[in-house]
């Protein structure tokens, strides 16, 4: 993950979000883990966003509320610190050490962080399908130059 | 280049100079249907919605030619999620990354990998036996278990080439012979029998092993075997639960039945009965598990808390699994296997 973003950009926001929906667009590393059809939601704290993946490309960010968690395939729950935690190390080491993944966070936090929102596994289990994805996808943020709240 | 016309005008002089094209017109009547017959006749061969021929040898005789036996929706759309995710154990695994380990590590890693190699083998044999029994005409179906298969020959061949990378070499064989995962997956006669015992029991505890691989991973090779390896395993998982859920709603006088394969596949994942999760409680592979997420022979003790709460992730998304397909009212009729209800509280 090189040449990063210098503009700052809040986190957690639509325009981070997007950021990154913008450097996974254009990332031939991305493309090459494979497709990916899925829809995310993260919830930071309070704050939702809902993000689309069709095939090779992530299509849409957009902020919502809890009621669009019951739409979405599956959905990352943290507290605000523990994101926070997540951004930092990502940026720190060029992408998440081992105990940032996702997959690690998901087994270390009580409870996990993914689930889908209606207790169907199929559709949590997308997470574990496309997980190297998502993954990519948040290790791009070591990119951006992030402030927080 | 040719064009339409030029085509039509060497048809008309090709039947003026004699030539029988009725052939031609015959194709012309017959198109491929969009629909998956419920029962198929199909014994020879034929592709799914190619034209029939006379006289041929119905050296077929496929055993499944029902659809409801066989059948799950959407199989087409993970099908291009199998081929679209692929990769090589030659080219995406970082093997220099692999340095020499502590004799218990790499006794335990060896193992496992030993363990998985075993895993693996069955899980890629016992889907083609079922591929090549089922009529032509399930074609989805037929592709999906094509491609779990290139995925499991994959891991075979990852797991073995770890156990020869770093001098362990490979150890000695888990104590079931053909129980490997989910419970006498290798003597099931019947797809549903088959697929509960495998993809859900089975391969959904395996999908979590390989999900805690990154934590028992002692370089990047490792780490990316296991991972690799989780996302491949996930899409196995898949094509079970569509299959218990298309049978759920389509084959309702087999419920029964289907809650026999998984009293079966609970009680062997409850006791560890067979060997075929490893995170079960006293076997050899449990052992290596708990020796890896400790960090060593003295610190085996850290490394079986850490399994007690992977017990717990394995039965929360069996019972999730079990609801996603229709099956979850055994959770609450009291069928349910005991021990996991407790595992599966504890979790919640
Ligand atoms: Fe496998
Ligand atoms: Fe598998």
């Amino acid at each position: 993950m090189s040449e990063r973003r210098s503009t700052a950009l809040k986190f957690p926001s639509v325009e981070w979000f997007r950021a990154l929906q913008e450097l996974v667009n254009e990332d031939e590393e991305f493309r090459r883990l494979g497709s990916i059809d899925a829809v995310m939601g993260i919830k930071v704290g309070e704050r939702v966003f809902v993000i689309n993946f069709e095939a090779f490309e992530c299509t849409e960010v957009t902020e919502g509320t809890e009621y669009d968690l019951i739409d979405a395939d599956f959905y990352l729950e943290m507290t605000v610190e523990q994101w926070q935690d997540l951004v930092t190390n990502t940026r720190e080491n060029n992408g998440a050490d081992l105990s940032h993944t996702l997959n690690t966070l998901d087994l270390m936090i009580e409870g996990g962080i993914s689930d889908n929102a209606t207790g169907d596994q199929l559709r949590a289990d997308v997470f574990f399908r496309v997980n190297q994805s998502l993954q990519h996808f948040f290790d791009s943020s070591a990119r951006l130059e992030t402030v927080f709240e | 280049m040719a064009t339409v016309e030029s085509r039509t005008a060497y048809w008309e002089q090709a039947k003026e100079q004699g030539f029988d094209l009725s052939w031609l017109e015959k194709l012309r009547e017959h198109v491929a249907g969009e629909g998956v017959e419920e029962q198929s006749a199909n014994d020879t061969g034929r592709v799914q919605g190619s034209i029939p021929r006379g006289d041929v040898a119905r050296f077929g005789a496929y055993t499944f030619r029902t659809k409801s036996e066989v059948w799950a929706h959407n199989l087409t759309k993970l099908y291009e999620e199998f081929i679209t995710r692929q990769w090589s154990s030659a080219t995406d695994i970082p093997w220099e990354t692999i340095q020499p380990l502590p004799d218990d590590i790499e006794a335990a890693q060896c193992q496992l990998a030993t363990f998985f190699t075993q895993v693996e083998f069955i899980a890629s044999d016992v889907p083609g036996r079922f591929i090549s029994t089922m009529s032509p005409d399930y074609q989805e179906v037929r592709l999906a278990l094509l491609a779990q298969v290139m995925d499991e020959s994959r891991h075979l061949d990852v797991f073995r080439k770890r156990a020869l990378a770093n001098g362990g070499g490979l150890m000695r064989m888990i104590d079931s012979v053909s129980d490997v995962v989910g419970g006498s997956t290798d003597n099931a006669r019947e797809f549903t029998e088959f697929s509960s015992r495998l993809h859900i029991t089975g391969e959904g505890n395996v999908l979590t092993l390989f999900r805690l691989g990154e934590m028992m991973a002692y370089n990047e090779a490792e780490k990316a075997i296991y991972r690799r390896c989780a996302q491949d395993e996930a899409r196995h998982v898949a094509i079970g639960v569509l299959h218990l859920r298309y049978m759920n709603e389509f084959a309702p006088e087999r419920r029964d039945e289907i809650h026999c394969y998984l009293d079966e596949g609970e009680s062997r994942q409850a006791t560890g009965a067979g060997g075929e999760n490893p995170a079960g409680q006293s076997q050899l592979t449990s052992g290596a598990l708990a020796m890896l997420l400790g960090g060593g022979k003295d610190k085996v003790d850290e490394g079986q808390k850490i399994l007690m709460a992977i017990r717990q992730r394995q039965t929360k998304e069996y019972f999730q699994r079990l609801k996603s397909a229709g099956f979850d009212d055994r959770i609450h009729n009291g069928r349910v296997n005991p021990a996991l209800l407790e595992q599966y509280k504890a979790a919640a």
